[in-house]
């Protein structure tokens, strides 16, 4: 990789975002990348509108705050299109021509004729993943989703991180006590942990999560629906 | 402290004020004086800058012939009257904001335990009642629920009397002051009953019309304060100037006070406090 | 345990291994290794978390005392308390936290207590907001502390670590704050070099104040015959007076330490350009990449990095613009406090530009300064 990715990350309080966002950084990290990793800046509600950012490089990248100009928008809810639960109108705002939207939902989420156009105009590449479907059947809880939606991620983005480096932030995100979380985030990551017992059972079990997300990503063309 | 720190060198003896001398020669520190020896021994306070016949003047000077421990005593003042004699008393003294001696004296407390682990250093506020019952309530009750080993001293003068004869939470009600022109229209706050509820292990109401036992008071908040928990004592101190009355009248005024049942002494003291206070006195005969 | 080692010993020589933290935990790997006796906490969105992880290091070991206060206010007295006492000790607040404490602050100075306190900037009421904003920096210029501006948390390790020996210094013995953006520099996750943890600072020396420890170790006797408080008079108003000139000149004293420790009061890329960018903080990263697209355009554009407010590197500045065409200074805030300091020092400050400002919350964009710029250069 020899350019800046950007990535924005949308969806609701509890659903992980900022904690994907962790794990990637730390994954790109740990490949030898530079990357800047940061949450929506507010305070921490679950089922609120919730926004990460992760930038990732091979040479040093100094901006920091939101992602303005996103190369791949990761949509983590339906309800962050269909209800507007986002920060910024439309949900694709300031997406880069060529750039990826990954969207976890079980069906295709109805957009309208003039947003259809406008991604058609910037060549975006639309993907689905069912990821809560996925958290729910391989871990029984929605709190994997965004375990799932990494997996996706390496699916449309397969260059970015290496599986082995995920692997590893996922074993020091929930393993030791290296990694720090908010206050609600740690209560959130009680729930996750006694869902697993043994870490090498959770890194296990997220792993087959990751594999099942990066499965289950199909992709939505954009122009046979605008002229459907 | 040790007396050492104390001494003066020979070749300065001569140039060495007075007062300090006689401090050095005929102090308080390690020595078993009280209340009943004023006279005897160089008192910490040289003059003071309060008015004639102030109350705060005669409380302080019982307080500060009743230190347990002189030489290891740091008071914590808050802006007001009370303050003002800080400056020329040998202890040390820190005055930082109006309101705040509760904090101040909470961090100092725990910086002293730190440095002198095996050595009772007591950390006491002395404040006026428009700062502790008025703008540090807050403060002065959270030192009590975080139980700190501190003694809370409130003299109490019905009024903010530096800034010119305020109306305070202290103040009785109707009292025609400053800020009140129509009369206070609410009752004196209950401090005692509040240091009760809110971790204080002894709670005293004092006067400095009866010296001895307003000694007896101090002594065992200060002590209490070291080991067992916050302790609280208020002390009534008429003010001549804002409330105009003679200047020579201030502890008949105490007395009338005290008769009237305006002015209501009185003492709470926890089982545990009472315990230690047992223990302590039975060392002490 | 921990070994004591010189301060250059932890800040030079050490190795470092990198970490892949946010600003808030930057604050604990800082605290971890600078021997603090005691800290006292509040919460306030975005320094919250940052006092959360030093309440961690007090349970593991690394602190001795740890206690949340009642409000900021009660805390910033706390700590003066504790520092009066002869100890060394730290805090953190930031934006409504900050100017409800406001009047400790002044006091601190005054009271020549060398506290370090951390300012994790947030923009302050009304109407409410927590979004990220340094106009609390503005009020706090006058207040006698030194001040840092982190740009991001491997700045906010070192100016935290560093503050403590700058500080303590009889000479100087004055509060510092090391002031980083809220969320863009507490809440980000980047790499930082931290030192090994078994290392930390020398212990604090609290017979290296310039003033009386309040422990009864020391002569108490009267501090004054004729206390200057509340008294009219010249000896009054002359004691006053030297006592703040003498805070101030303790700041000054403060500037070989803090340039040597911080490797200069300031920094700079490409001096010679017509165009200079500078700022301090959060705005400094986002300069860096405004200037590198500037080139990219053909543009020639220098950047100053303010690692020091106060003392304000003035020389420094007055020399750097000089030959200038163009000084760009882009702020978080409204007012502008840091434009102000520059228009202040230099003869032809015409050529100051107060922009971009961005404030409310929004991150700067690159586009933003790269627009002033442009203009600049037409």
């Amino acid at each position: 990789m020899t350019t800046k990715v950007n990535i924005r990350m949308s969806g609701l309080g509890g659903q992980g975002v900022v904690t994907a966002a962790h794990i990637l950084g730390a994954a790109a990290t740990r490949d030898g990348l530079i990357s800047i990793v940061n949450p929506f800046f507010g305070a921490e509600k679950r089922l609120a509108p919730a926004e990460s950012y992760v930038r990732i490089s091979d040479e040093p990248i100094y901006e920091r705050g939101e992602v303005l100009f996103p190369n791949i928008i990761m949509i983590f809810h339906p309800h962050v299109i269909t209800m507007g639960k986002c920060y910024t109108m439309p949900f694709f705002d300031g997406l880069q021509p060529g750039g990826i939207m990954l969207i976890n939902s079980d069906e295709i989420l109805p957009l309208s004729e003039e947003e259809k156009s406008k991604l058609a105009a910037l060549q975006a590449r639309i993907f689905y993943v069912p990821a809560t479907k996925v958290a729910l059947e391989v871990a029984g809880t929605e709190l994997s989703t965004n375990v799932a939606m990494l997996g996706g991620l390496m699916a449309v983005s397969p260059n970015l991180v290496t599986t082995s480096a995920i692997s590893d932030s996922i074993a020091e995100r929930f393993g030791g006590g290296k990694f720090v979380a908010s206050a609600t985030t740690a209560a959130l990551d009680d729930v996750v942990k006694s869902k697993f017992g043994k870490l090498e059972q959770l890194v296990e079990k997220n792993m087959e999560i990751v594999d099942r997300g990066r499965q289950a990503v199909h992709e939505f063309l954009i122009s046979r629906a605008a002229s459907a | 402290m040790t007396k050492n720190i104390l001494k003066m060198s020979p070749a300065f003896a001569d140039i060495i004020p007075a007062e300090y001398r006689e401090l050095v020669d005929n102090g308080p520190y390690g020595r078993d004086v009280g209340v009943a020896e004023l006279g005897t021994f160089k008192e910490l306070l040289e003059e003071h800058p309060l008015c004639a016949g102030c109350g705060l003047a005669l409380a302080l000077r019982i307080f500060l012939a009743s230190l347990p421990a002189p030489e290891d005593t740091i008071v914590v003042g808050s802006t007001g009257c009370s303050s003002l004699v800080f400056p020329q008393a040998a202890v040390q003294n820190i005055h930082s904001l109006f309101g705040n001696q509760n904090s101040v004296a909470s961090g100092l407390k725990r910086a002293l335990k730190l440095r002198f682990p095996d050595k009772d250093k007591d950390v006491i506020v002395v404040a006026g009642d428009g700062a502790t019952a008025d703008i540090g309530l807050d403060m002065v009750m959270h030192s009590w629920f975080r139980r700190e080993n501190i003694t809370t001293i409130m003299l109490d003068n019905e009024a903010y009397a530096n800034t010119g004869g305020q109306e305070s939470g202290m103040s009785q009600q109707g009292t025609v002051l400053y800020m009140a022109p129509k009369g206070k229209n609410f009752p004196k706050i209950s401090m005692p009953e509040l240091a009760r509820e809110a971790g204080c292990v002894y709670v005293a109401v004092g006067t400095p019309a009866q010296p001895r036992k307003l000694e007896k008071m101090l002594k065992r908040a200060i002590i209490l304060a070291r080991h067992v928990g916050p302790t609280y004592v208020q002390i009534m101190t008429p003010c001549p100037t804002n409330y105009k009355f003679k200047n020579n009248e201030t502890v008949n005024r105490l007395k009338g006070l005290e008769k009237d049942g305006v002015f209501k002494p009185r003492e709470y003291i926890t089982a545990e406090a009472q315990e230690a206070l047992n223990r302590l006195e039975e060392v002490s005969k | 345990m921990q070994k004591v080692v010189s301060p250059e010993h932890l800040f030079f020589e050490a190795p470092r291994e990198q970490v892949f933290i946010t600003g808030s935990e930057a604050v604990r790997e800082a605290v971890r290794r600078a021997n603090v006796d005691m800290a006292i906490s509040y919460p306030i969105t975005p320094q919250s978390e940052s006092m959360h992880l030093v309440g961690d290091i007090f349970k593991e070991g690394y602190i001795r005392e740890y206690f949340r206060g009642e409000n900021e206010f009660a805390v910033m007295s706390a700590v003066a308390g504790a520092s009066m006492g002869g100890v060394r000790v730290f805090t953190a607040t930031g934006g409504p936290g900050t100017l409800r404490a406001f009047e400790l602050f002044s006091t601190w100075s005054g009271a020549r207590l060398p506290i370090v306190c951390a300012f994790m900037t947030r923009g302050v009421n009304s109407p409410l907001t927590i979004q990220p904003d340094t106009i609390e920096m503005s009020y706090l210029l006058d207040t006698g502390m030194i001040m840092l501006h982190a740009e991001n948390a491997q700045d906010l390790y070192d100016y935290l670590l560093k503050a403590f020996p700058i500080a303590e210094q009889t000479e100087v013995h004055i509060p510092v704050g090391v002031f980083a953006d809220g969320f863009f520099v507490t809440h980000t996750r980047e790499n930082v070099k931290v030192a090994p943890v078994d290392i930390k600072l020398p212990p604090y020396n609290a017979y290296s104040a310039p003033v009386p420890v309040m422990d009864m170790e020391n002569v108490p006797f009267r501090q004054m015959r004729d206390p200057f408080v509340m008294k009219s008079n010249y000896v009054s108003y002359a004691a006053h007076a030297s006592w703040q000139q003498e805070v101030m000149a303790a700041a000054e004293r403060a500037r070989p330490s803090i340039s040597s420790y911080l490797g200069g009061l300031l920094e700079v890329e490409n001096a010679d350009a017509d165009i200079l960018i500078i700022t301090s903080g959060t705005a400094v990263s986002i300069a860096r990449e405004a200037v590198a697209q500037a080139k990219q355009e053909g543009l020639n554009v220098g950047l100053v990095k303010i690692k020091c407010i106060r003392p304000f590197p003035t020389e420094e500045i007055r020399a750097l613009t000089k030959n200038a065409k163009a000084v760009i200074v882009p702020e978080f805030n409204r007012v502008g406090w840091l434009a102000k300091e520059i228009k202040s020092i230099i003869p032809d400050n015409d050529k100051v530009v107060g922009a971009p400002r961005v404030f409310g919350g929004m991150t700067m964009p690159t586009q933003s300064i790269l627009a002033e710029i442009r203009r600049c250069q037409a």
